[in-house]
């Protein structure tokens, strides 16, 4: 029971922990329902609307459906030992899912979050404190949320060194900073690297939605982008148009968006100019640029000619899409690489996405969602399975 | 464009052309230029269906300011390249880069001189720079000492006085103030170096300023987060130093040379004969005037370069019903300062 030096605790206590207990244990799901309770409980909650998201998703009710679903009475499995999470640095709440995993899971955990002093991170760590002081004191094994300096690589060395699993949230650059360090030789990496999403849309099955249904669709779609500003790594880019009447299809879906948008969205200044820039650098490099359809600058749509497999290189941010038409589900095959992580869809049944996956054993996409869904995080991820990842697989004969 | 824009303009005035009436139909044949010369800028119009004949000064395409910093924006070929402007850039990211040739190189130093010639006169006046010796040697020069050089120009027997450390050299400041103190002399600086500098002196003893003009601008980051204004910088130099005159002056690296002064009477900076301005809001609509928004600026001096017309990250009004004599010539209009930076959300990243 090492104690760390040179970090900022902000929730737990200051001795590094490596223990292990069977998955979705009972004291745990209603350690996160509790501080579910607390989050909602929260006095200016309405101001985060991610703090109400965690606190939604921590339910017991919610977590017990994870264990439903991955829980194998036939099979033994425990937690790997320590888990050492590196957090994003721009998505306040993120820490907690991956806390989520790494303790429904059956493992120690450090968390190291970023330096930036988010409200959500105070509010969140300070009432998990007032649960590890109180009823759950046992737990102070198992959580230790921390903050130090990135320059302090000593520390995420030694902290490496002792782990038996690391989550390496944050895109390529930290994952391939984190990697540097060296992990015990039967530890595991999770590493989350850049990823492309996408979406497929069935035009004819849209045109067939009551004006009600579609109107519920696009707010779902905003959803799935605008809440992150389009950065989340499973919010979509390219749209791809599957039908006829394609023309009428996209100027209704891409107009009701842009009134959801004028309702819901705030885009401040610095954003919007740079928002125009990157459209700009956009039609002066890209050649593979069609035509341009501006929606008073909330909105873009750009169409492109040629699907490439460059297109994951097309990003947009707050609100700033690239469109394609295709014929059949088969040309997903032209953009098919390793960086494409989630496929949003609307008007296709499962069996036919199942089918391509299948058929054409595709190098990407690792989730398939309906829209809505894209940044619902779960314990499959980026084409890990989180919870095996995360536990030992004991076999017994 | 084949006649110098400085000649046409001196004519407009000349036959009493008002800039009304001048000013668009210049910024038509700009475009077109830039369009005929640069094929990125060329690409921009086509795809936003550009029509070339537009004179609505609303209507001109506008390009972000921070695009010079992702592309290299010319009309020229690079053969002719005389000098690159570069600016500092926000932390970590990478400088614009202004190219200019010689006639737009020109074209910048005599508009500058028109400009600077209301405040200063027709003569050179001796020149108190509080910077250090920026010492050029290549052709790539950073805003800040392009600045430098360019107001340079209508000073004579120039003195820097920060040294290496960026601190005053005091001597050099009594000797200079001894030898031409008691007649009219020029100061330049940034607003952030001029602002430690004379703070830094008021604790040392009393230095006269009485016939300095003081002109200065740039450096907004570091002014802001000092929170003080401008009026009250202002009434605390003349309070302390005495200063004859201080202005402040709004420009961009984007457009060097047609630089924004303030006036004199209403404080509010002022569009010259080569300059103008409108408001735009989020969604990069035209405000009305009085309203706050981001700034978008025109020039008539960039020929090498597509920067015309720039949409800027700045937010500030344009005056209403400013009955300033000042106005006679354009808009006048006030800078708030940086619109503050979006915190970039998503998973990317874990700085």
């Amino acid at each position: 029971m090492k104690k760390l030096k040179n970090i900022k605790i902000l929730a737990g206590d200051d001795k590094t922990y490596n223990n292990v207990r069977l998955p979705f244990e009972e004291k745990s799901l209603n350690f996160f329902n509790e501080l579910s309770n607390k989050i909602s409980n929260y006095k200016h909650i309405e101001k985060y609307p991610d703090l109400s998201s965690v606190a939604f998703f921590c339910r017991k009710a919610n977590l017990i459906n994870f264990k439903n679903k991955y829980l194998d009475n036939n099979q033994i499995r425990i937690g790997r030992g320590l888990v050492f999470h590196i957090a994003p640095s721009n998505a306040p709440t993120n820490f907690l899912y991956s806390l989520i995993f790494g303790l429904l899971t059956g493992n120690s955990n450090i968390i190291k979050i970023s330096s930036k002093n988010y409200d959500q991170v105070k509010i969140i760590c300070a009432l998990i404190n007032e649960l590890l002081k109180n009823r759950y004191k046992n737990l102070n094994k198992f959580i230790k949320i921390i903050q130090y300096d990135n320059s302090q690589e000593k520390v995420t060395k030694e902290i490496s060194q002792m782990s038996d699993a690391r989550i390496i949230w944050g895109g390529d650059k930290t994952v391939e900073k984190i990697k540097k360090f060296e992990i015990k030789p039967n530890a595991v990496d999770i590493s989350f690297a850049d990823r492309y999403s996408i979406c497929v849309i069935n035009s004819k099955k849209f045109l067939s939605l009551r004006l009600e249904e579609k109107k519920l669709l696009v707010n779902k779609f905003y959803n799935d982008t605008f809440t992150l500003d389009q950065n989340g790594c499973s919010s979509p880019h390219l749209i791809l148009w599957y039908g006829a009447n394609l023309k009428k299809v996209k100027e209704i879906f891409w107009s009701l968006l842009a009134n959801v948008v004028k309702k819901r969205y705030n885009l401040i200044e610095s954003a919007a100019v740079n928002k125009y820039m990157l459209l700009c650098k956009s039609l002066m490099q890209n050649n593979n640029i069609k035509d341009l359809k501006i929606y008073n600058n909330s909105l873009y749509t750009l169409s492109i000619k040629k699907l490439r497999n460059d297109v994951t290189n097309y990003k947009g941010q707050w609100g700033y899409f690239y469109q394609y038409q295709i014929k059949n589900l088969k040309e997903l095959k032209k953009i098919d690489t390793k960086k494409i992580q989630t496929l949003t869809y609307f008007g296709f049944k499962k069996s036919e996405l199942k089918k391509i996956i299948l058929n054409y054993q595709l190098k990407g996409v690792d989730r398939i969602i309906p829209i809505g869904q894209a940044l619902d995080l779960d314990f499959i991820w980026d084409g890990y399975d989180i919870y095996s990842f995360l536990t030992r697989a004991i076999d017994i004969k | 464009m084949k006649q110098n824009i400085i000649k046409r303009i001196e004519g407009y005035e000349k036959i009493g052309v008002v800039k009304k009436s001048f000013f668009p139909e210049e910024l038509k044949k700009l475009t077109k230029h830039h369009f005929n010369k640069s094929k990125e800028y060329k690409k921009l119009l086509i795809y936003n269906k550009y029509d070339l004949n537009n004179v609505k000064l609303n209507k001109f395409p506008f390009v972000p300011t921070s695009l010079f910093k992702e592309i290299s924006l010319k009309s020229i070929k690079d053969n002719k390249i005389y000098k690159i402007l570069t600016s500092s850039g926000t932390s970590g990211s990478a400088p614009s880069k202004i190219y200019l040739d010689r006639i737009n190189a020109q074209n910048q130093t005599i508009a500058l001189s028109k400009i600077m010639t209301t405040i200063l006169g027709d003569q050179r006046l001796p020149m108190l720079i509080i910077d250090q010796n920026p010492n050029v040697t290549t052709n790539t020069f950073s805003a800040r000492v392009a600045a430098i050089n360019g107001f340079s120009f209508f000073g004579t027997d120039h003195e820097y006085i920060l040294d290496s450390n960026g601190k005053i050299n005091k001597n050099k400041l009594r000797t200079f103030l001894n030898k031409y103190g008691s007649t009219k002399f020029f100061v330049f600086g940034f607003t952030s170096y001029v602002h430690k500098c004379f703070f830094e002196l008021i604790k040392v003893s009393k230095y006269d300023f009485s016939q300095g003009i003081l002109l200065h601008g740039g450096g907004w980051k570091k002014m802001e987060s000092k929170k003080i204004s401008n009026q009250l910088f202002k009434k605390y130099l003349i309070k302390n130093f005495n200063f004859k005159e201080v202005i402040d002056y709004y420009g961009m690296v984007e457009q060097t040379g047609s630089i924004f002064l303030e006036c004199k009477y209403c404080l509010n900076f002022m569009t010259s004969y080569y300059s103008d301005i409108l408001i735009r809001d989020k969604n990069l609509n035209i405000v009305e005037n009085g309203k706050k928004g981001l700034i978008q600026l025109f020039s008539l001096l960039p020929t090498s370069y597509p920067g015309h017309s720039i949409l800027t990250e700045d937010i500030g009004e344009i005056v209403k019903n400013n009955s300033c004599e000042c106005s006679n010539i354009g808009k006048s209009f006030k800078v708030h300062g940086r619109s503050t930076n979006s915190e970039l959300r998503g998973c990317s990243d874990t700085i």
